[in-house]
C-alpha cells in the first residue's frame, strides 16, 4: 500500500511541477504568437462547420456573427450542421440560408450515429476547401477570427488550430463565475505554455480549424470518440502535424449555468479523455512515430490529467488508512498530497495558475474568488473519478457511451 | 470564513464580473486609428472650405475640447511667434490646402491634410492623415500612426514608431525605423514615380504567384535540409532542423523548418515562408506567400515578397530589410525593423 501512495504522490508531483513550469514560463518566458501578425495575404477557400444539436436559442447569434467577419464573403461558407434538432434550430437556419444565398449553406441530418463527430464525419460531403473551422452554436465570433484562425494553416506543419475560448456569461452565478477563472487559466496559461515550450497544444473542437487533407490522412473524424477534439488533437500529433494555440484569437461562449450540466459536461470530457488515453497513450510514448520527446511526455501527461482525480482520491484514502494503521510516518508524504492536491486534477488549472492567469488578463476582483475554487474542485473530482468508475464498469454493465449535448441557457437571441 | 469574505464580497458585489473584453469589431485593422481620426476631419470640413475660398487660417476648438488650427493658405506664418519659429505645436492642424511643415517642430496632436503633406527635416508628429502624398524628409518621427491615400514616403533615418499604411504605396530610404507598414506596394529606396505608378502597378502584376495553402504534397524531414542549387521541390518541405534553399531553387508549395532558415539568391517560393528561428532571404528571391520568422529576418536588395493582386505578409520580431526589396501587402517587425542600404 505504502509504494502504491508513493507512486500516486510521484504522479501528482510531476503534475504539480509542470503547472508550476508552464505557469512561470507564461510570466517570464519567450511568448510565440507566430502567425498572429499575418493580416495581409491570399486568402483560401474555408469552410466553416457550426455544429448545432437543438441550438434554438444560440444558433442566430453565431450565423449573424459569421456574416459580419471581415474574411473575403466569396471565400467562405458557412454550413450548419443541424443534427437531428427537434427544436426551432432548422427553421432558423433555413431563414438565414435564404437571407444569405451563398454564404450559408444548410446540411440536416435527420438520422444516423449520435454525437458531435458522427455529425461532422457526415458534413464533410459539403466540404471542398482545404481549411475548415469548426464552432459549437453557442460561440460568437469576432469581426477578424476568420482570418485569424486561418492564418496558421499557411505553415505546411500545422494540421490544427485552436482559438482562446472566452465565457461570455460570467456574471450569472458562483458556477459561471469559477468557470470563467479555470477557463482563464487553462487558455491563458496552459495552452499558450504549450505553445510556447512546443508541446502538445490541445484541439477543442470549437473555435478551431483542421486541414482537411491531414484529416483525410489521419483517417477523418472518429464518431467512436466522445471527444472528439482529444482524438484529434492525438491523431494529428501521431501523424507528424502540429496543433497550434492562438491566444489572441478569442472568441466568446456561454458556460454552463446549473452544476448538473456542468457535472454531466465535465463527465464527458473525462470519458472521451481517457478513451484516447488508452488508445493512443502507450504508441505516444513508445512508438514510432513523428512526435517529438517533449512531445511524447506532454502528451501523456496531457492524456492522463482525467485519470489523476480517482488516483488523487486513492491517495488520500491510503494516506489516511496507513496513517490510522500507523505503518509509517507519513506526514511529509501527506503534506505533499495536500499541497499538490489543486494543482494534479483534471480539466482545471491550480490556484497559481488562474492567479496568473488573471494577472495576464488584466482583470483584478474576480481573484477573489479564488478560494471558491475548492468547490469546483470537490464537485470535479468526485465527477470525473465517478466517469472512469463507470467507464471501467462498462464492460461489466454493458452499458453503451452515449453523448450529451451541453444545454444552453442564452434567453436573447 | 475570514480568508472567504474577499470572495464573498465580490461574489455579491460582482464589481469585476464582465466578460474578459475582446475586442469583436476592429480586429487589429491597421487603418483603425486613422479612420477614427477621419471623423475629426470630417468635422472640420466646413472651416476648411471657408479657410481655402478666403485664403485664410483660423482657430477653435473640437467637442472634445482639442484645440485646431485650419490653413487655408501656405506660408510660414502659422508657424512663427514674435519673428521666432515655433517648436512645438500643440493643437490639432487640419491643411485644406497643399502644406510644407516647418523643420525641427514637434506635433503633439494629429494633422490632417486634403493635398499633399510634406513634413520638415527632423521633425516629430503624433499622427498624419494625408488625403494626398505624405512625404517626410530626413530623420523625422512619428510616433503613433501616419495613413496616407495617396503615396507614403521617408526620407533617410526617418522613425515610424506604430502604424504607417498607404492605399497606394510606402517608399522608406535607409537608416528609417519602423514597426508595422501597410500598402498594396512597400518599396525601399527607390520609389515608384507618381507619373509612373500606374504603369508600374501593372507591371508587377505579371507573375503573380498563388500563396493559398491549396492541398500540396508534404515532406517531413528530422534534420538539416539544404535543397540544392536549381533543384525543384514538386511540394512543401517541413524540418525540424535548419532549411537552406539553394540558390535559384524552385519550391512549388511552402517552406518550414524549426530552425534558422537561409534562402540563397534568386530562388522562388510559390507558398509560405516559415521559420521558428532566423531567416536570412537573398538577393532577388520570390516569395509567394506569407513569410515568417520567430526570431528575427534579413531581406536583401531585389527579393520580392507578395505580388500586387496577392498581397502578402512578412513578419518578424525584428526585421532587416536592404534597399531595393519590395513587399507587396504588410510588413510588421513587432519590435523594430530597419532599412539598410544596398550592400
Amino acid at each position: 500500500m505504502i509504494y502504491c501512495l508513493f507512486a500516486i504522490v510521484a504522479l501528482i508531483s510531476i503534475y504539480t511541477g509542470r503547472h508550476y513550469g508552464f505557469t512561470l514560463n507564461r510570466l517570464f518566458g519567450f511568448q510565440r504568437h507566430p502567425y498572429i501578425d499575418i493580416d495581409t495575404a491570399e486568402w483560401p477557400d474555408v469552410t466553416v462547420l457550426v455544429a448545432a444539436h437543438n441550438e434554438e436559442k444560440v444558433i442566430t447569434n453565431i450565423l449573424a456573427a459569421l456574416m459580419a467577419v471581415n474574411y473575403p464573403q466569396e471565400k467562405m461558407l458557412v454550413v450548419p450542421v443541424n443534427d437531428r434538432s427537434t427544436d426551432r434550430t432548422r427553421e432558423i437556419i433555413d431563414k438565414f440560408s435564404d437571407e444569405h444565398p451563398g454564404r450559408i449553406r444548410a446540411f440536416h441530418r435527420e438520422s444516423g450515429k449520435g454525437g458531435k463527430a458522427a455529425a461532422l464525419k457526415d458534413a464533410m460531403q459539403m466540404v471542398e476547401t482545404e481549411v475548415i473551422l469548426i464552432f459549437d452554436a453557442d460561440y460568437i465570433p469576432g469581426r477578424g477570427l476568420i482570418k485569424q484562425l486561418v492564418a496558421p494553416f499557411f505553415d505546411p506543419e500545422v494540421g490544427g488550430v485552436m482559438g482562446r475560448v472566452v465565457p461570455l456569461n460570467v456574471g450569472t452565478n458562483l458556477l459561471t463565475r469559477l468557470l470563467d477563472l479555470e477557463r482563464s487559466g487553462g487558455y491563458q496559461v496552459d495552452q499558450q505554455a504549450r505553445m510556447n515550450l512546443r508541446l502538445v497544444p490541445q484541439h477543442g473542437g470549437t473555435v478551431a480549424g483542421v486541414r482537411r487533407s491531414a484529416l483525410l490522412e489521419i483517417g477523418g473524424w472518429n464518431d467512436n470518440s466522445l471527444t472528439e477534439d482529444t482524438d484529434l488533437t492525438f491523431r494529428l500529433l501521431l501523424a507528424g502535424w502540429k496543433t497550434v494555440y492562438q491566444n489572441r484569437s478569442e472568441c466568446y461562449e456561454e458556460v454552463p449555468e446549473t452544476w448538473p450540466v456542468r457535472i454531466k459536461q465535465i463527465m464527458r470530457w473525462a470519458k472521451g479523455h481517457n478513451q484516447a488515453l488508452v488508445a493512443y497513450g502507450f504508441h505516444l510514448l513508445f512508438g514510432k512515430h513523428r512526435a517529438t520527446p517533449r512531445e511524447r511526455i506532454d502528451g501523456v501527461l496531457l492524456l492522463g490529467v482525467y485519470a489523476m482525480a480517482p488516483l488523487t482520491l486513492i491517495g488520500w484514502f491510503l494516506a489516511l488508512a496507513l496513517f490510522y494503521a500507523g505503518t509509517a510516518p507519513l506526514h511529509g508524504v501527506i503534506a505533499l498530497l495536500a499541497f499538490t492536491a489543486y494543482a494534479a486534477t483534471g480539466n482545471f488549472a491550480a490556484f497559481f495558475e488562474i492567479a496568473a492567469a488573471a494577472r495576464l488578463d488584466y482583470t483584478r476582483q474576480r481573484i477573489c474568488l479564488l478560494p471558491f475554487l475548492v468547490l469546483g474542485f470537490g464537485v470535479s473530482i468526485f465527477s470525473v473519478s465517478r466517469a472512469v468508475i463507470s467507464q471501467l464498469m462498462a464492460p461489466l454493465t454493458g452499458a453503451q457511451f452515449h453523448w450529451d449535448k451541453t444545454e444552453r441557457f442564452r434567453t436573447t437571441p | 470564513m475570514l480568508p472567504l469574505l474577499p470572495a464573498i464580497v465580490e461574489l455579491r458585489l460582482k464589481r469585476d464580473a464582465q466578460p474578459l473584453n475582446v475586442i469583436q469589431q476592429h480586429a487589429g485593422e491597421i487603418r483603425h486609428f486613422a479612420n477614427g481620426f477621419r471623423k475629426v476631419a470630417v468635422e472640420l470640413q466646413i472651416p476648411l472650405r471657408e479657410c481655402i475660398a478666403t485664403g485664410t487660417s483660423a482657430a477653435g476648438k473640437l467637442p472634445d475640447g482639442d484645440e485646431y488650427l485650419v490653413l487655408g493658405r501656405a506660408d510660414n506664418e502659422p508657424w512663427m511667434r514674435g519673428g521666432k519659429p515655433l517648436a512645438i505645436c500643440r493643437v490639432v492642424v487640419a491643411a485644406g490646402i497643399d502644406v510644407v511643415l516647418p523643420d525641427e517642430m514637434t506635433f503633439v496632436k494629429e494633422i490632417y491634410a486634403a493635398g499633399q503633406l510634406t513634413g520638415g527635416k527632423g521633425s516629430t508628429y503624433r499622427a498624419i492623415l494625408g488625403d494626398q502624398d505624405v512625404h517626410l524628409q530626413r530623420a523625422s518621427k512619428v510616433t503613433r500612426w501616419a495613413h496616407a491615400v495617396g503615396a507614403f514616403r521617408a526620407e533617410h533615418d526617418c522613425d515610424l514608431y506604430g502604424r504607417a499604411s498607404s492605399d497606394q504605396e510606402i517608399d522608406l530610404q535607409s537608416g528609417c525605423i519602423f514597426q508595422r507598414l501597410n500598402a498594396p506596394r512597400i518599396s525601399f529606396g527607390h520609389p515608384t514615380a507618381a507619373v509612373d505608378r500606374v504603369k508600374s502597378v501593372a507591371s508587377d502584376a505579371i507573375g503573380d504567384l498563388p500563396s493559398s495553402p491549396a492541398p500540396i504534397a508534404r515532406t517531413l524531414h528530422d534534420e538539416n535540409v539544404d535543397i540544392p542549387p536549381g533543384a525543384v521541390i514538386p511540394g512543401s518541405i517541413v524540418t525540424r532542423g535548419k532549411l537552406r534553399i539553394g540558390a535559384g531553387a524552385r519550391v512549388l508549395g511552402s517552406a518550414k523548418s524549426d530552425k534558422a532558415m537561409t534562402v540563397d539568391a534568386g530562388a522562388y517560393v510559390e507558398g509560405s515562408l516559415i521559420s521558428s528561428g532566423t531567416m536570412h532571404i537573398g538577393r532577388n528571391c520570390r516569395v509567394g506567400g506569407p513569410v515568417v520568422a520567430e526570431h528575427g529576418m534579413v531581406v536583401d536588395s531585389g527579393t520580392q515578397c507578395g505580388a500586387i493582386r496577392t498581397p502578402t505578409t512578412v513578419s518578424a520580431p525584428t526585421i532587416e530589410i536592404e534597399e531595393g526589396a519590395l513587399v507587396f501587402g504588410t510588413l510588421w517587425a513587432r519590435d523594430e525593423g530597419r532599412v539598410v542600404p544596398k550592400a
